[in-house]
């Protein structure tokens, strides 16, 4: 297929592209923002908000005016440099996921052009790791806060961290032996007949728990539960650093929705027949795409609201004994299916 | 609590001001990393000295004023301060009276227990299901606001009987809203029973022994559900427990489970207990005859002497013991709270439990912090 | 597992309607023994002052005021603090003349800015000054039935 590359060849063109493309992504964790607060309120059969623009879709706003306003509070006693700059890493971490994910595709005359602000080789392992790296700015936080409650959720975050990379990592190497590259756009492609999620379905489970685990979302989100730790390890945080945290956290859940459907729900595939208008194929496969995405969110915000929170030596005991052999027995499957020629 | 710290050790305050506590009271923990290995519960932080105004108001005053004590089950409050004067004066309470205050009592007993029941949801990251609880309990909210005219802060008996007779159709609403209260608690326990996170949660934490619990003085569900089968509407009856047929619920284990499941089942023996008496009321006068007590209560001094009156609070046992000097107010009234001896099995629960589990263990044990201090 | 409460989730989504109301613009439904600003009726009251002295805050102080807005004779009538009042309805139970009743007013005719204009006079209690309580207007209540 051809790349975006190959027509962008203009550097600055491409920078406009990531630009735009950042955009895309800040205002749709706006939407998905308002999104999971009304559903919330569906599933507690309440309003939601519905005062601030028709049906609280001005909400955000309000609240992000607000952020702004507020007053920048830094601890006396805390460690001023890494305070301030690491709400900046725990952005830059997610935003150096999105370099590497394709947001759709146009396919004309059969050719396919994907949209992404690069193209690498090892797209995949690049977009794990990226998201790992948000570790460090958690450990920032920590220490420079020089408060016990940030502390203990920061302890509890690597717990978690650790112990749900394992099985994520084995999952996306299953599904990259089964595609045959590491490249995200050839293994999006290679689901044509068939989703990953139909092949290989005890891999999609695994890889369904442990990126929520990643993500932070609810029953896992010890580091930030409001029980014990009054607001974990942001606890210092106010106005726009708070911002930033907040927003890094819905920007990861799109991107890694956007993940699983590529890895395992097939991505922008449509039968042939589809795309060969012009016009269809210029929106069908973008719009497939993301239609499958909005799915994935809204299965994650459901999840989240309706059911209780595990303790954080329970979370781990999940990953360690029954993720892990559970990954481990999908990969023996993957590899069975490709000595066996399937 | 020693305030001295090894190296990997630190202290932690879960203070009065904290999103998730059940009440304001503070406990400090001191934790070796995620393991609590010791901790002490403060109180005093809502203090209103209630027993101190009751000394300068008058008997008639007094019930708006002990109404205030522990404002989730107001009801029970007033009938133990109102029992006393009754046993002091020597009145007699007619029986459709006492019938109505059971009714009252019991669809207080209801709704408190739904209320702890979705607060400890809550207390777990289960905020869905403390919704759920807060739209069921507001048929019952509205079922004592048509019989009192107030939906917590009652003031609704008066010396010898009650303020007000029931309202007209009455039994139908009273059957209109159990059948759906009947299904929500099914609910309710379904969800519970099925939910391996909740379970893994809530079974075998905060074990309490049944020696432990009677030593310290504790009562009510979470005495229960050690299988103690100690209730005072069985063991010391007051009003007409003495007609009705209901059975004390209790459960062997002793831990955050059982104890929700004890006030499932009450809430349902409850409701058992309203459709008796509602067949069973006689009609009649509200007040004694030919006393002058009534609507209008008069002036009264009250004869000299002491007495000691309990009733069974949703929390536990209550009392109150006044003592009385023959003048229009009280000379002295001590309150019994039922969350007071509760709260401190806490320290000794607390040993060697990761942090998550303070909350689950301090919110199973229902505390209205109001009560412990008045 | 944990699927029966999303299946719950689920449930209330489709079939269960939001049971809040938008308040003010739906207005609560108050129940018929629902306790609000008093109402006082000028000739039954006689001034014995038994109100005054049963209130458990104090809130009830007997002052001199005419007995009709044409009339200059005066007597003794309550006159409420209602920042301190209770609503607890025994000033109106021991009134031997029952001259004190209750109302269903608790928005706008007892909602003030200022401390001082929540004394309130007995010839607002008696309704004789407006007091801007809409609701007061057409009696306008509706009784909780069960839906």
């Amino acid at each position: 297929m051809m790349h975006l590359e190959d027509i962008l060849i203009n550097p600055l063109l491409r920078a406009i592209l990531g630009l735009c493309l950042m955009g895309v992504v800040f205002g749709g964790a706006c939407v998905v923002i308002w999104f999971e607060r009304k559903l919330s309120a569906d599933i507690q059969q309440r309003y939601g908000p519905m005062r601030v623009g028709p049906h609280g879709l001005l909400q955000l706003v309000a609240d992000a005016i607000k952020l702004f306003t507020k007053e920048d509070i830094i601890p006396k006693n805390a460690d001023k440099l890494l305070f301030v700059s690491a709400p900046i890493l725990l952005l830059g971490s997610v935003f150096l996921m999105l370099v590497a994910m394709p947001f759709g595709a146009i396919i004309i005359n059969g050719e396919t052009y994907v949209i992404a602000a690069t193209e690498m080789d090892i797209s995949v392992l690049y977009i794990e790791a990226m998201s790992a790296i948000s570790i460090i700015g958690i450990f920032m936080v920590a220490y420079s806060a020089n408060n016990k409650y940030s502390v203990l959720g920061a302890f509890r975050n690597f717990a978690r961290m650790i112990g749900y990379e394992v099985p994520l990592g084995i999952c996306i190497v299953s599904v990259a032996i089964m595609a045959g590259s590491l490249n995200i756009v050839e293994i999006a492609e290679a689901q044509s007949p068939l989703w990953f999620a139909i092949k290989q379905p005890i891999g999609f489970a695994v890889f369904f728990i442990a990126l929520m685990a990643d993500m932070g979302r609810l029953p896992f989100d010890q580091n930030e539960s409001e029980e014990e730790l009054i607001a974990g390890v942001i606890t210092e945080y106010s106005s726009m650093r708070f911002g930033y945290v907040f927003f890094a956290e819905y920007i990861h859940l799109i991107l890694g929705s956007m993940l699983a459907v590529l890895l395992f729900l097939g991505g922008w595939n449509l039968p042939a027949a589809l795309t060969s208008n012009t016009i269809l194929g210029i929106i069908l496969p973008t719009a497939f795409f993301l239609g499958k995405v909005v799915l994935v969110i809204l299965a994650v915000i459901m999840v989240r609201w309706a059911i209780p929170r595990y303790r954080i030596d329970q979370v781990v005991d999940l990953s360690w004994k029954r993720l892990l052999p559970l990954a481990l027995l999908n990969l023996g499957w993957v590899i069975a299916l490709g000595l066996l020629g399937v | 609590m020693d305030e001295t710290v090894k190296p990997s050790e630190m202290i932690v305050h879960l203070g009065p001001q904290h999103p998730m506590m059940p009440g304001p009271f503070r406990l400090n923990a001191k934790l070796k990393g995620e393991t609590v290995v010791d901790s002490e519960v403060d109180i005093g932080w809502i203090h209103k000295g209630i027993e101190k105004i009751l000394e300068n108001k008058t008997y008639l005053q007094g019930i708006t004023i002990v109404d205030r004590i522990c404002y989730l089950a107001a009801i029970t409050n007033e009938e133990a301060y109102v029992g006393c004067v009754e046993k002091l004066a020597g009145i007699e309470v007619p029986e459709r009276s006492q019938y109505i205050r059971v009714i009252v009592e019991e669809l207080s007993r209801i709704q408190s227990h739904i209320l702890g029941m979705g607060e400890y949801a809550s207390f777990l990251g289960f905020v869905s299901m403390f919704m759920y609880t807060i739209r069921d309990r507001e048929d019952l909210m509205s079922l004592i606001d048509s019989i009192t005219g107030a939906r917590i802060t009652h003031s609704f008996l008066r010396f010898g009987g009650v303020k007000q007779d029931l309202p007209d159709n009455f039994a139908n609403d009273v059957k209109y809203v159990f059948g759906n209260i009947r299904k929500a608690v099914d609910q309710y326990e379904e969800l519970y029973a099925t939910d391996r996170i909740y379970k893994a949660r809530t079974v075998g934490i905060g074990v309490v022994d049944a020696d432990t619990a009677k030593d310290l003085g504790v009562s009510g569900p979470p005495l229960r559900a050690t299988g103690v089968a100690f209730d005072i509407r069985k063991d010391e009856p007051y009003l007409v427990y003495n007609d009705l047929d209901f059975k004390v619920c209790t459960h062997t284990d002793g831990d955050v489970y059982a104890r929700i499941q004890v006030r499932l089942d009450e809430i349902r023996e409850s409701m058992y207990i309203i459709e008796q008496c509602l067949d069973q009321i006689p009609s009649g006068p509200l007040f004694p005859e030919g006393t002058a007590y009534g609507r209008r209560t008069p002036i009264m001094r009250v004869p000299a002497g002491e007495v000691f009156h309990r009733v069974e609070d949703p929390r536990g046992e209550m009392g109150f013991y006044m003592v009385s000097d023959g003048s229009d107010k009280p000379y002295r009234v001590k309150v019994r709270g039922p969350v007071y001896p509760t709260l401190q099995t806490l320290p000794g629960l607390l040993k060697g439990v990761p942090v998550a589990d303070i909350v689950a263990i301090a919110g199973s044990m229902d505390t209205c912090t109001s009560e412990v201090d008045r | 597992m944990v699927i029966k409460n999303m299946i719950q989730a689920v449930k209330n989504i489709y079939f269960g309607p939001p049971v809040t109301r938008k308040c003010p613009e739906d207005p609560t439904k108050l129940s018929d023994r629902f306790r609000g600003l008093q109402k006082l009726d000028k000739s039954k009251c006689i001034g014995c002052g038994i109100c005054a002295n049963t209130c458990p805050n104090n809130a009830i102080k007997i002052v001199r005021d005419n007995i009709n807005p044409q009339s200059d004779k005066k007597r003794w009538f309550p006159s409420i603090d209602i920042g301190h009042c209770l609503f607890c309805g025994l000033c109106i139970d021991q009134c031997p003349k029952e001259a004190l009743s209750t109302t269903k007013v608790y928005l706008t005719g007892i909602i003030r800015w200022n401390h001082e204009d929540l004394l309130f006079t007995p010839a607002m209690l008696a309704r004789e000054v407006d007091i801007h309580a809409e609701e007061e207007a057409g009696e306008e209540v509706s009784r909780w039935t069960p839906q």
